[in-house]
């Protein structure tokens, strides 16, 4: 058997090699029991079973490990199954866990206990809120390591069912809570923490603004409550403050927040939040930042120079947003050629979209555009936007199907739509000759106008 | 298109799909999912409270049975399920590590193969050194004492091909993608209530004579099928590995995958198929999306940073830009730009780079087009994105906000969720479900509510829905060998999944179809539940009721369960070739239901006497195996092949000016069968009479495997192959493309060179056969009958630079690593 082996040996130590790149197992700090296929990263958890048993030589775990670990996949299975009280029972037992000799195991095990306990309770027929209650209070407190955790989605419990005292006592709990020396996720939990906070706060502040709008300024109480509004939004920025400097999605922070600023008059500060939020490179583009700062500066009246450079990066980012009509609006107004150059490109950006293809607006504002744009003679502008897209824009627009089903369901539509097609398409597109065709009382005159313009315009040929 | 004017707060990180695991705010609870933020204007939580968020809770699809029945008969085909991990897996232990890890068991199968090969593996260089040298009765001892004589380069050879097989057959255990999306779709019909399915049938799914039925369903009002008249079929060249179907524009189009066709169709009313197009794909296909008209081939051109034979391309809102995902990421590409990166207007670009490093993977992505009829596109830009890793997350992804996803869930299956579909909502209001098929058989079924400008999300815990294997008890008691051929049956894997949901008005009723590895169509209806009000009220102990057999089910499943028994089991997989008269004989009398052995054959069998002519007289004569495509010339690997053959002399014969004689290809042909039921290590378990499968996990074995025919039959080109286990076979191939069985080329056997190079510029040594094997029997109808030999020969030596490597020669042959690579 030597010699066997010692003849094998060069290729037996590449196996060797190749067992080790083909599959790893995560690092041991990880020590989580799965496998995976180095190259494509997969991990099959039907596949753990297999090597243990392989590993063990058919050995089995310790008992508590068997029970424990079957335990959790009834559990889960219950949970699948919808079977709530079921799913209880077995949680019940499924406490011993925290009883494992196994350090890791019981470190992880109040994390476990607490998505499961929390999924039954939210969803068990027969649990409260003061029963969720008790189970978030009681799991805080077991395995410090989940404490900020559990207590934000505690309080986002209460916030959904509307408690929002209860929501803010457990934030500002928490808010104060301190383990250790404070790691980077604790301080962007604890921030998270604050923002919410903070939205309560802004809750607070918009309650006691739409009272003090219904009060008198001559009433001896609109003082207190305006006092008492001041306060309310002075806590609100701190708190919303630190969070919307880090990268994410945060609307509806910002959101209140600026709301807040505004109100105070703080131009200048909501301004400089809405202006981060949209151009930080560190943010995710979130074509909401966009939105938001040119709402704010249409309510400030900014010029529209000014409004039309903020929807240029809109556009950019979603060509499909309804605001594009008004980027468009915006852009006609405009008397510069570039501008009106790309507001028809803006309309022809519209409805590539799948979403966009019945919107009546965008294709009346196209075929007011192409009229107003060939009438200014700029043809090659039109002949720019329609060469990427004459190969495909008459099946997907102007396909027969389309003409009789456009037709059927809104046929002012249909014209608008007829309009473009024979301007683009010549007299001889089917989307155009079967509109022509249609004899309509209501429609006639504006199919007789259609057929005019198309004479006039089309820039099939432009001789006819 | 409306966007959600206020997303849901979220941590943005650069690394998997923009979003960091620190904190993990989602914390994968769905109830976390379903929780919303009050309005900016408080006095809404109170109505809230009472409201709109507990409206979901109570959703569930509440199945009809206990487990999916069988639609349809099964199939005429034997079926196996194939190679499992235990067959790979070393048996050692690693006692010093604290961790269990995966070995292959290389060194077993190699030592079985000298084991049980002996003269395979050593004969040659005993016949090198001719008289000299005496093997016989020594053999066996000789297969362990001989590692050292062996010689370098036997052993080098054998071992990497070895290693090159096992690491492709690991890998295509862990994940088999080539079914991504589906290989069953449902073509409506002109009422929402009939409709037809369509998907590759055949028993073993590598079949040439396979091709998609369209089986005309009809749905009761209860949602039971209605099996409508036979199927009608469509011939195909090679496996169907996806089907899709959209509806565009008022007409229903079908699109069909195999490895290396595309082809679409359109449906017409009458449930009558009429070909558009068809594509052929040197590379492999690996993915269709259907819109528009158009059949999306992967392009070449598109760089990636890691080798990734698995991509997938799906449109978006936008039809000219389109979305291409591999293993690492997903690029949103702009067509019009020729596929590069959209630098203008446009959508940006997601490029997810950092996920490499990540051990989370993608497999799969997907615009979620629900599947209703209505003649507008679904406006929503939604992708599905689903990975596999330590998280097996699923996420939700807008297009227009590409890089923080709208919705990620751990959906926990255990096998890889390849595929999904999303369906429209049951009843106006509702959330839509979106089902998830797990390789393994496995469904999860979630909800999803948010349309247009609110985001989308999670309503209510998510279900999983029963698996074939429920079915079992369904069943009657087996003995245990057929019981044991059920479980298999019912444990293949899902490689289709199709659902229709009947708009009704009380109680909506959604049909599941399932397509299985083996080829059977499964079909389970759910009812939606009514809700059990919000949490607090006293309800029912148990929402969830438990579904029973009915008489009709069980009964459904005894007929299907009668047809499958008298269906021919599978030819064991592998079997340790014996000389024992004994085993051939249990063999030919098991054969003797199909009457096709003579009874002189089996009387001469059972005497043990020498086979006569007479004996045989009625057996078809077997058409002479291929003939191998000559080689190079190389004077080493002629006479080593020679040696091979025991004709050592008649070689140098040869060499000294005298020509040799034609007859010896069946003789070649037997060593062939000898050499290629090798590398097993099934040995011991299978009796070749004996057709009980041993335990198998998931394994989707729809590769190419021996064909199962009548001795009439036996004119494939696969003949020399017959009775290898498929998963061996392209070790086979590979070794025998090694040995330089080459001969002074015959005049005729010619391979037209077009031919030859398309199949040699196939990627993958695997794909290429699989083509190969896919096209073969057409050529064999054309007038130059002869070539085709040839060029199957030539397809098995895969690369010209392979050809060239002479045996023995004791250098390293360069060769490609074993991936599929663009």
């Amino acid at each position: 058997m030597l010699q066997k082996s010692s003849g094998f040996r060069q290729f037996g130590i590449g196996m060797s090699d190749f067992s080790e790149e083909l599959i790893k197992s995560v690092t041991e700090d990880d020590r989580r029991e799965t496998c995976e296929l180095s190259g494509t990263g997969m991990q099959l958890p039907w596949l753990q079973k297999h090597i243990e048993t392989v590993d063990t030589g058919g050995k089995k775990e310790k008992d508590f490990a068997q029970t424990t670990s079957a335990c959790l996949s009834f559990i889960q299975e219950a949970l699948l199954k919808h079977q709530w009280q079921q799913a209880a029972e077995y949680m019940h037992s499924y406490l011993q866990i925290l009883e494992d000799s196994d350090s890791y195991k019981r470190q992880a095990a109040p994390e476990i206990i607490w998505k499961l306990g929390s999924e039954i309770l939210y969803y068990h027929p027969k649990s409260n809120v003061e029963m969720f209650n008790t189970f978030a209070d009681r799991m805080k407190n077991i395995g410090v390591m989940n404490y900020l955790k559990i207590s934000l989605q505690h309080a986002l419990y209460l916030l959904h069912h509307g408690m929002l005292e209860d929501a803010n006592r457990n934030l500002s709990q928490a808010e104060t809570w301190r383990y250790g020396e404070k790691s980077s996720s604790q301080e962007v939990l604890i921030n998270l923490i604050q923002a919410y906070k903070g939205l309560l706060q802004y809750y607070a502040w918009s309650k006691k603004k739409r009272e003090l709008s219904q009060l008198d300024k001559d009433d001896y109480a609109y003082n207190t409550a305006s006092q008492s509004m001041r306060d309310h939004s002075w806590k609100t920025s701190v708190n919303l403050g630190a969070l919307i400097q880090i990268p994410g999605v945060w609307d509806p922070f910002v959101k209140s927040y600026v709301e807040m600023l505004e109100f105070y008059g703080d131009q200048d500060g909501a301004r400089e939040v809405l202006t981060n939020y949209a151009y930080d490179e560190k943010f995710p583009s979130n074509p909401n930042a966009h939105i938001y700062l040119y709402n704010f500066l249409k309510r400030e009246k900014a010029p529209r120079e000014k409004l039309i450079s903020v929807l240029k990066i809109l556009y950019q980012i979603v060509p499909s947003h309804k605001l594009m009509l008004e980027f468009h609006r915006l852009l006609r107004k405009s008397e510069k050629e570039e501008h009106l150059k790309l507001g028809l490109e803006v309309l022809f950006g519209v409805l590539d979209f799948a979403g966009c293809t019945k919107n009546i607006t965008a294709w009346k504002y196209l075929a007011k555009c192409l009229r107003q744009t060939l009438m200014g003679s700029h043809l090659a502008w039109v002949q720019e936007e329609w060469n990427s897209r004459k190969n495909w824009w008459p099946g997907f627009h102007f396909s027969y199907f389309w003409a009789k089903s456009d037709w059927k369901e809104d046929k002012t539509l249909a014209c608008e739509k007829a309009l473009v097609a024979g301007i683009l398409l010549g007299k001889g597109c089917r989307y155009f000759r079967y509109i022509s065709k249609q004899d309509h009382q209501v429609s006639r005159k504006k199919i007789k106008r259609m057929k005019k313009l198309v004479k006039k315009y089309s820039i099939v040929n432009p001789g006819l | 298109m409306d966007f959600p004017g206020s997303l849901r707060p979220t941590l943005f990180r650069t690394g998997l799909l923009g979003l960091s695991n620190v904190p993990d705010m989602s914390f994968m609870c769905s109830w976390r999912d379903a929780l919303t933020l009050p309005e900016s204007l408080p006095q809404n939580s109170e109505v809230r409270m009472n409201g709109a968020p507990h409206m979901a809770k109570g959703l569930l699809w509440e199945p009809e049975t206990p487990g999916p029945l069988p639609l349809l008969p099964p199939g005429p085909d034997p079926w196996h399920p194939g190679l499992t991990a235990q067959d790979l897996l070393f048996r050692g232990g690693h006692p010093f590590r604290r961790q269990p890890r995966v070995v292959l068991d290389v060194t077993e199968q190699l030592s079985r193969f000298l084991w049980d090969h002996g003269d395979i593996a050593f004969a040659p260089l005993g016949k090198l050194m001719l008289e000299n040298f005496k093997l016989e009765g020594a053999r066996r001892r000789f297969s362990i004492l001989g590692g050292p004589i062996l010689g370098k380069s036997v052993a080098n050879l054998l071992g990497e091909l070895l290693y090159e097989e096992l690491v492709m057959r690991w890998q295509q255990l862990l994940l088999d993608d080539a079914f991504t999306g589906g290989a069953l779709a449902w073509v409506p019909g002109r009422t929402p209530r009939v409709g037809q399915l369509v998907y590759p049938a055949g028993g073993t799914l590598d079949k040439l004579s396979r091709g998609p039925d369209f089986q005309e369903v009809s749905l009761t009002p209860a949602g039971d099928p209605w099996v409508l008249g036979d199927p009608g079929h469509i011939r195909l060249r090679g496996p169907v590995r996806q089907v899709v179907t959209r509806t565009v524009q008022g007409e229903s189009l079908l699109a069909v995958r195999s490895d290396y066709h595309c082809a679409l169709w359109k449906v017409s009313k009458q449930g009558r198929p009429a070909p558009l197009q068809v594509l052929q794909v040197e590379k492999g296909a690996t993915g269709i999306s259907l819109r528009l008209r158009r059949v999306y081939k992967d392009p070449e051109t598109l760089v990636f940073r890691d080798p990734s034979p698995w991509r997938w391309a799906d449109f978006t809102a936008h039809p000219r830009v389109l979305t291409v995902g591999d293993r690492t990421g997903v690029k949103i590409i702009d067509t019009q730009v020729k596929l590069e990166r959209r630098s203008g207007p446009g959508m940006e670009c997601c490029d997810h780079s950092e996920v490499c490093s990540h051990p989370e993977r993608q497999i799969g992505t997907q615009r979620l087009v629900s599947s209703d009829t209505s003649p507008t596109p679904q406006s929503r830009p939604l992708h599905l994105a689903s990975s596999s890793g330590p998280q097996f997350s699923l996420y939700l992804v807008d297009e227009r906000l590409p890089l923080v996803p709208m919705l990620k869930w751990n959906h926990g299956l255990p096998s890889a969720p390849l595929l999904a579909r999303l369906l429209p909502p049951p009843c106006p209001g509702c959330p839509r479900p979106l089902l998830l098929g797990g390789q393994g058989g496995q469904l999860q079924l979630l909800h999803i509510t948010g349309e247009e400008a609110s985001t989308p999300r999670l309503a209510g815990p998510p279900q999983s829905l029963p698996s074939r294997s429920d079915s079992l008890s369904a069943f009657p008691l087996l003995e245990p060998k057929s019981q044991w051929r059920l479980q298999e049956r019912l444990k293949a894997p899902t490689i289709g999944l199709a659902a229709a949901i009947q708009p009704c008005a009380s109680k909506p009723v959604l049909s599941l179809f399932q397509l299985s590895a083996a080829g059977d169509v499964f079909h389970q209806c759910l009812h939606l539940q009514a809700d059990p009000g919000p949490p607090g009220d006293p309800g029912p102990d148990s929402c969830a009721p438990t579904a029973s057999w009915t008489p009709q089910a069980t009964a459904c499943c005894s007929r299907w369960l009668k047809a499958l028994l008298e269906v021919p089991p599978a030819p064991p997989v592998w079997a340790a070739p014996t000389f024992s008269h004994r085993h051939l004989l249990a063999c030919v009398e098991q054969r003797k239901v199909e009457g096709k052995v003579p009874e002189g054959l089996r009387a001469a069998m059972a005497q043990g006497r020498l086979l006569q002519q007479r004996d045989l007289v009625s057996l078809p004569t077997a058409e002479p195996p291929p003939a191998p495509e000559p080689g190079p010339e190389d004077e080493l690997s002629e006479r080593l092949e020679a040696a091979w053959e025991g004709r050592a002399a008649a070689w140098w014969e040869r060499q000294q000016g005298r020509s040799s004689g034609p007859g010896k290809q069946p003789k070649r042909h037997k060593r062939r069968t000898q050499l290629s039921s090798t590398f097993s290590s099934l040995s011991g378990r299978l009796e070749l009479s004996d057709a009980t499968s041993p335990p198998h996990s998931p394994d989707s074995e729809a590769r190419p495997r021996p064909p199962v025919t009548p001795p009439s039959q036996e004119l494939t080109q696969e003949h020399w192959a017959q009775g290898v286990p498929s998963e061996r076979q392209q070790t086979l191939r590979d070794y025998m493309a090694k040995l330089p069985l080459r001969e002074d080329a015959p005049g005729g056997a010619s391979v037209p060179p077009s031919q030859t190079s398309s199949l040699r510029a196939t990627p993958s040594r695997q794909r290429t056969l699989r083509d190969c094997a896919a096209k073969l029997p057409l050529q064999r109808d054309t007038p130059e009958g002869a070539s085709v030999p040839s060029s199957q020969t030539s397809s098995l030596r895969a690369t010209p630079s392979r050809q060239q490597t002479p045996i023995l020669s004791g250098s390293q042959p360069h060769r490609k690593k074993p991936r599929m690579g663009f």
